[in-house]
């Protein structure tokens, strides 16, 4: 029997390694094998506990606690599974997995992603063995045309047109990068790849860069990413090892050098042109464009960039053929989609489709709908590039035009889920927030323009919104947008254009009748206590650090409205369930 | 030199024996450098650009573009609270005010005791656990700001053993 | 290669090389697109989005100095489209903006005089050079330092360190060593234009616009009722406050641009408004208020009842009216300080000045009150006339009204209200009422009039009713003011006459500039005290008229010069950014937020930094690095934070920064100065 447990940075955090170091000792000697594998996807059930018996799945083992260990060893010794039940995946649970379609996320949770022999044993660089023995520089790229496949990182440019300007750009030395540089808040999907499947990226990266004639590459991955880091780092001295990376690969007379450049903590890097300065040592700055990195790219020399995602699916296209991943999907786009499915939603976690499903599908049938049974308000696409979508078009199907025209956009698959209970003038300023503390600094726009953005948002928020306010963010925006210098700042205004456009009404309620309808907005919040239910316990009046709340012991309380400061104390210590807030 | 506090920067020697000559690796040699020193004092800057043919304005440029690197020393342990969307909607303000209210500090400053540095983070990209924090290397999830208030209650109790 | 490209930009067709920016271009054609972070020999940045223009075709707006012409382009670089996204990046810009472009001075000065220019200019004992600073604004400069009520004085940032520069009087300093070194400092003269200007009186307006219309080469002709020139400067200032001698070395310097001075010319009598039209191209109204206002009195038609300017004109005449022992100056303003001043120096043995608020509400100056009470005069507050008693139909007392103030008005004035059946009888000789000037319409019946009887006229332009005839000063629209707003008026009235003769209509905005916030560390300096004016003592000089300032000695201006704290933005002359804003016309405030903070670091040897006036377009930080080849300053910080810092180390990097200024060359703001 083969015990495993889930160690992506979720599942570690969730408890994993507590189970694994439980577990360790009382397996000892048992005959079943203690191992670990990535990101499973399921992060609301983590820590996870597989148990495999020949390659086949017996049982699946969902929050368990180190308490659990003593029960796991002694079925496994006893080989009598049926005392688990009680922590074994439920049958809807499961439908989370089941429903999706996996191709870069296909071993994620499945292998040990610290050994290159688990790879090689799901047909692990088979694709790279084909490219380099039986496929010329064009045949590579023409079966990337075939298959459709579009940049995973946000703007959805055509994958092969990009290889083909390198391949094509003047010059011996070019450089293949992969941006891992994963910083829209709420995406992961790159992390889990990196940390259950680094050979898999590294294989991507690999046929890419034979493509386009690349003997240099590099992963830049964020700085907040250290087990990512350290599993592809053990990955490429494996690689490396074995023959995979470095010189003559395969017995070919391929080579290239695969580095890891850890990133510093800034989002703009994640626009191509910063992630270059970046690479180079510099500020990550935006350079101008043209030139084009396939052009002039890292050290001015002609240069491919793409993220995790992307190369995650060029083997198996290499090995399935362009036709079967352009099969899947929509008209204008190819393929699955890998989403991290966020926010008040019951199953959260990696959910990997193929293109054409509605968000719907996604949110309500694969994520099982919204948590606590309140109502879906929206859902956030593309991070601070992105907008918040409504109920009204929860149909739209996923797919780059169809997002786009809502006014967010696919972004790097992002899906934060939010209920009644967020503000969407609040939502708006967080992104603002976000934005001005990462713009590099560069051009007036942003630097200045996403500044004002968030100030008036503020103040919309802190109940100090006047006439005019809206029009005026409308006007930022359109000016940020064509003014801006790179993608960061020219997309900023998304999350606040696709609020007005779709939550105007909440917006009017913060200035005109300086209410929060979501009662998020603690400067707009009035909290009271209900007489009836008030049982006169003086909880509320000793906490209140403002002396706020008056009243006799065993009598109704009440709260003086002019001292109340909002902290919403008295809302935490009442055991009543005596205080409202409105 | 500078007028800053006088550094052993013998301790960079390995390091810029192993990366001075590569080029664009002064992002990494800085990283190396504040595992050695928990911050970036500016006479060790001043040694890096010295080492690596940049000019201080360079270096300087470079340290205080990206939110990793510090140029004041942090506490013993370094909070890293989660500010991502994921977390957001989920209440990590909330979190963070019972941070701040328990140490008795804002984000970037350290508590009295030198024990604790805050720092929020725009995304640890552990969003299914949300709200997030990691303290050091060990990440937390699904917090309260009791439940928070809590951990760092417990690291206070150990460091006071 | 020589691959050509052909496009058009505006409409117009263009050629150039292949690989040329759209906005190098341009300008090879005469299309001057804005920009503010762009340096030919530098590689593009792309930071200021001024150079912004629309392409045919294409969703976004291009960077001009970046894009490359390509064949069958059509770009526009004035699109509403462009124009709005300038405008909105001038703004941001301009938001985080913090410097005085001008010095409070001269912001405050109706006329906009540059006071920290002659400032500077007296310090450097270079009194000609301050003479022309301020004859460009204000042609009769040792008239009016020794008479302006200074607004400059009140809003002058000194005083938050002890007390405002003396800057009126230091004015009148330079104008009076100019005067008496026998030179004459007067603008440039262009060469006849063989255009002819009437001006209707020879005041401070009407000699201010004779001047700056004859130095545009118009020839000017001033009609002026009274026997000389010089309007209230003469006929209402008394001589110990202003010696007409002055006045008429200054009024002769005017007439020697050819400007012709005709006197007794009274418009009405002698002549008329027609006749005027008819002889000149362009006609300017300027002849002053020179009635007094009544206090609706009962008794104000007795003998010996004297409005304020009809007794200071009847001295200026050299006349002697007759006001007896005992005389009260009805009124709290200047005239009245100049009349009861005046009645000291006719001999009068009691002087009482009644006013009906108190010495805290006073209009008029405080060293001119002060000087009032030293010469003897006694000031009756919190009084006002209810009936001037008369016997025989001579003035014999008055009745006055015991008065209280009342609750403050919206604007925070309490006005006087009468304590009921409280009066105070005071007997008298002659009583001077000095309570404001009005309008003497006689002769302008052809021109609408305002309920106050003033000249309707543009408040932007001038213009009246009338084709070709322009009204300005104390005639026209709100009435009397004091003489600088006159002079204001006038150099705007003339640069408008100048432009209507050369059938342009000029274009009306409010200049844009950007103010600073005010800081305590600002005025962390060493305090140094006003200089005082030499004076002769009060009971010598009350018994003349002879000028009772001696003026400032050469040491004590050139060190009250020196305490210039030079506010206004050494740059505002050349600045790109102020130059964009005002033609864009932006609204500075609108988006207005956090900003940085102005402060001045001189770390540099040989530069100054202000941090406030940045526009991180990274210009210097360019020009060091890849022209100076020194990399000194660097960028640091991110976001809306960053700043731009210079990093010294050792002696080898200061040697290396001195002397070299290409950054603070090339800053298109005044953020860095060579010092």
């Amino acid at each position: 029997m083969r015990i495993v447990i889930g160690e992506g940075s979720c599942g570690i955090a969730a408890g994993a390694q507590k189970v694994y170091d439980a577990l360790a000792p009382l397996l000892e000697n048992t005959g079943a094998r203690l191992g670990i594998t990535g990101c499973i996807g399921m992060c609301f059930l983590e820590p996870i506990v597989d148990i495999y018996e020949k390659g086949l799945l017996l049982k699946r083992l969902v929050r368990v606690t180190p308490d659990d260990a003593a029960a796991i060893a002694d079925a496994v010794k006893s080989d009598d599974l049926s005392p688990l039940d009680r922590l074994a995946i439920t049958d809807e649970d499961k439908s989370f997995l089941d429903r999706q379609t996996r191709i870069a996320l296909r071993h994620c949770g499945v292998i040990d992603p610290e050994d290159l022999n688990a790879y090689l044993d799901v047909d692990g660089y088979k694709a790279l063995d084909k490219v380099l023995h039986t496929m010329s520089q064009d045949d590579v790229i023409a079966e990337i045309k075939t298959s459709g496949l579009a940049g995973r990182g946000g703007a959805g440019f055509p994958t092969w047109f990009k290889w083909n300007a390198a391949k094509n750009a003047a010059g011996d030395e070019k450089y293949l990068i992969c941006n891992a540089d994963e910083g829209d808040p709420g995406a992961f999907m790159d992390r889990a790849v990196i940390e259950s499947d680094p050979h898999l990226l590294i294989e991507g990266m690999l046929i890419a860069a034979y493509a386009i004639g690349a003997k240099e590459a590099f992963v830049y991955v964020r700085a907040e990413y250290p087990l990512a880091i350290v599993r592809l780092q053990k990955a490429i001295a494996d690689a490396t090892a074995k023959g995979y990376l470095g010189d003559n690969i395969l017995g070919t007379d391929f080579c290239c050098r695969l580095r890891i450049k850890a990133g510093a903590g800034a989002f703009v890097c994640g626009e191509e042109t910063a992630l270059i300065e970046s690479l180079e040592g510099s500020r990550g700055m935006p350079r101008l464009k043209p030139p084009f990195p396939a052009e002039k790219g890292y050290e001015n020399k002609p240069s491919n960039i793409n993220n995790v995602e992307t190369f995650a699916n060029v083997s198996w296209i290499i090995l399935n053929g362009g036709e079967a991943f352009a099969a899947m999907g929509t008209e204008t786009s190819k393929g699955t989609k890998v989403f991290a499915l966020t926010g008040k939603i019951k199953r959260g976690g990696l959910v990997e489709i193929p293109m054409g499903l509605t968000l719907r599908d996604v949110i309500f049938n694969i994520g099982g709908g919204i948590r606590e049974n309140k109502r879906f308000k929206a859902v956030q696409l593309g991070g601070p590039s992105g907008g918040c979508i409504p109920e009204a078009l929860l149909d739209t199907v996923i797919d780059y035009k169809a997002l786009s025209a809502t006014g967010a956009i696919m972004g790097s698959g992002g899906m934060v889920v939010m209920d009644e209970t967020t503000c969407m003038v609040n939502m708006a300023r967080f992104f603002l927030d976000f934005t001005t503390k990462e713009s590099c600094g560069k051009c007036v726009h942003c630097r200045i323009g996403t500044k004002r953005m968030y100030e008036i948002l503020t103040r919309i928020t802190e109940g100090e919104g006047r006439p005019g306010d809206i029009e005026l963010l409308e006007e930022l925006c359109d000016a940020i947008r064509s003014g801006a210098l790179c993608g960061l700042g020219q997309t900023a205004p998304n999350p606040v254009l696709t609020t007005i456009k779709y939550f105007r009404d909440e917006y009017e309620a913060h200035i005109n009748e300086k209410r929060c309808p979501a009662g998020e907005c603690a400067a707009l919040r009035t909290y009271t206590i209900n007489k009836d239910a008030c049982r006169g316990c003086t909880l509320c009046a000793k906490k209140c650090p403002v002396g706020a709340i008056t009243g006799a012991v065993k009598e109704p309380h009440a709260i003086d409205a002019d001292k109340c400061i909002k902290c919403g104390q008295c809302k935490t210590v009442c055991r009543f369930g005596a205080v409202e807030v409105r | 030199m500078c007028d800053c506090a006088k550094s052993d920067l013998t301790l960079l020697d390995g390091i810029l024996a192993e990366y001075a000559s590569v080029r664009g690796s002064l992002i990494t040699i800085l990283q190396k450098a504040q595992d050695v020193y928990g911050y970036l004092p500016t006479d060790v800057l001043y040694r890096v650009a010295q080492a690596t043919g940049n000019t201080p304005a360079k270096v300087m440029g470079v340290a205080t573009f990206y939110t990793q690197f510090r140029l004041t020393p942090v506490g013993k342990h370094l909070i890293m609270l989660c500010k991502g969307t994921a977390c957001h909607v989920n209440g990590a303000d909330a979190v963070e005010k019972a941070i701040c209210e328990e140490l008795k500090i804002k984000d970037g400053e350290t508590s009295e005791d030198g024990l604790f540095s805050l720092k929020t983070v725009a995304c640890l990209g552990c969003c299914s656990l949300s709200p997030v924090m990691m303290i050091d290397e060990d990440t937390y999830g699904s917090l309260t700001p009791t439940k928070a208030v809590e951990i760092i209650r417990n690291i206070r109790k150990e460091a006071a053993v | 290669m020589s691959d050509m490209i052909r496009f058009k930009i505006n409409e117009k067709e263009i050629a150039c090389e292949k690989g040329t920016s759209i906005l190098d271009a341009a300008k090879a054609n005469g299309i001057e697109i804005p920009n503010l972070c762009y340096l030919k020999d530098l590689s593009p940045y792309g930071a200021c989005g001024m150079c912004l223009v629309e392409a045919a075709n294409s969703p976004k707006l291009l960077r001009a100095c970046s894009a490359k012409a390509a064949d069958g382009m059509e770009i526009f670089t004035d699109s509403e489209r462009v124009v709005k996204a300038r405008r909105v990046a001038l703004e941001l810009l301009m938001s985080d903006h913090s410097g005085d472009c001008v010095g409070p001075c001269k912001l405050n000065c109706p006329a906009h005089t540059d006071c920290q220019k002659y400032l500077a200019q007296i310090a450097e004992k270079d009194y000609e050079g301050a003479v022309a600073t301020i004859k460009d604004k204000v042609p009769l400069p040792a008239s009016i330092g020794r008479v302006c009520p200074h607004p400059c004085e009140t809003a002058c940032r000194r005083r938050h360190v002890e007390e405002p520069i003396s800057i009126a009087y230091l004015k009148a300093f330079a104008a009076d060593k100019v005067l008496a070194s026998g030179n004459h400092v007067l603008g440039e003269q262009s060469a006849p234009t063989g255009k002819t200007v009437g001006i209707v009186g020879g005041g401070p307006a009407g000699l201010t616009a004779a001047y700056q219309l004859a130095l545009k080469g118009h020839k000017v002709t001033v009609y002026d009722k009274m026997p000389k020139m010089g309007g209230m400067l003469r006929y209402g200032i008394p001589e110990y406050r202003l010696p007409k001698a002055v006045l008429d070395q200054e009024i002769a310097e005017i007439a020697s641009l050819g400007v012709e001075l005709i006197n007794g010319c009274a418009l009405g009598k002698n002549i008329t408004l027609a006749d005027i039209r008819e002889k000149h191209d362009a006609v300017l109204i300027a002849n002053g208020a020179w009635k007094s206002a009544s206090i609706r009195c009962p008794g104000e038609e007795l003998e010996g009842v004297f409005g304020g300017i009809d007794f200071l004109r009847e001295i200026a005449l050299g006349g002697k009216p007759a006001i007896g022992k005992k005389t009260a100056i009805v009124g709290g303003g200047n005239t009245a300080m100049d009349a009861c001043r005046s009645a000291v120096r006719l001999g009068a043995e009691e002087v009482s000045v009644v006013y009906r608020r108190t010495r805290a509400e006073m209009p008029a100056e405080d060293i001119e009150i002060k000087e009032a009470e030293e010469e003897g005069v006694l000031f009756r507050f919190l009084t006002n006339p209810a009936e001037i008693i008369g016997e025989d139909g001579r003035v014999k007392a008055v009745k006055l009204q015991v008065m209280r103030l009342g609750e403050p008005d919206d604007r925070g004035r309490r006005a006087p209200v009468p304590v009921e059946g409280e009066f105070i009888t005071l007997e008298l000789d002659s009583i001077i009422i000095a309570a404001g000037q009005k309008n003497d319409p006689a002769g302008f019946e052809d021109l609408p009039t305002t309920k106050w009887g003033t000249i309707v006229a543009d408040e932007h332009n001038f213009r009246t009713e009338l084709e070709g005839v322009f009204a300005a000063g104390d005639a026209t629209n709100k009435g009397a003011s004091i003489a600088i707003a006159a002079i204001a008026e006038a150099n705007e009235a003339a640069r408008h006459i100048d432009a209507y003769l050369a059938g342009i209509e000029l274009p009306y905005h409010e200049p844009v500039v950007s103010e600073k916030e005010l800081s305590p560390e600002m005025f962390d300096r060493e305090k140094a005290p006003r200089a005082v004016m030499p004076q002769r003592p009060a009971e010598e000089r009350r018994n003349d008229f002879t000028e009772i300032n001696y003026g400032f000695s050469e040491e004590q201006a050139v060190a009250e010069a020196k305490r210039c704290l030079s506010c206004g933005c050494h740059d505002y002359g050349e600045c790109k950014l102020i130059q964009y804003a005002d033609a864009y016309c932006i609204d500075c405030k609108r988006l207005k937020g956090e900003h940085h903070p102005g402060f001045r670091e001189t770390r540099l040897v040989s530069i100054e930094r202000d941090q406030g006036k940045c526009i991180l377009c990274g210009l210097c930080v360019r020009v060091c690095e890849d022209q100076a080849k020194k990399g000194i300053l660097g960028l640091v910080g991110r976001g809306f934070h960053t700043v731009v810092k210079p990093e010294f180390h050792d002696a080898a990097v200061i040697a290396a920064c001195k002397d070299c200024h290409l950054c603070a060359d090339n800053c298109p703001t005044g953020a860095l100065k060579i010092i």
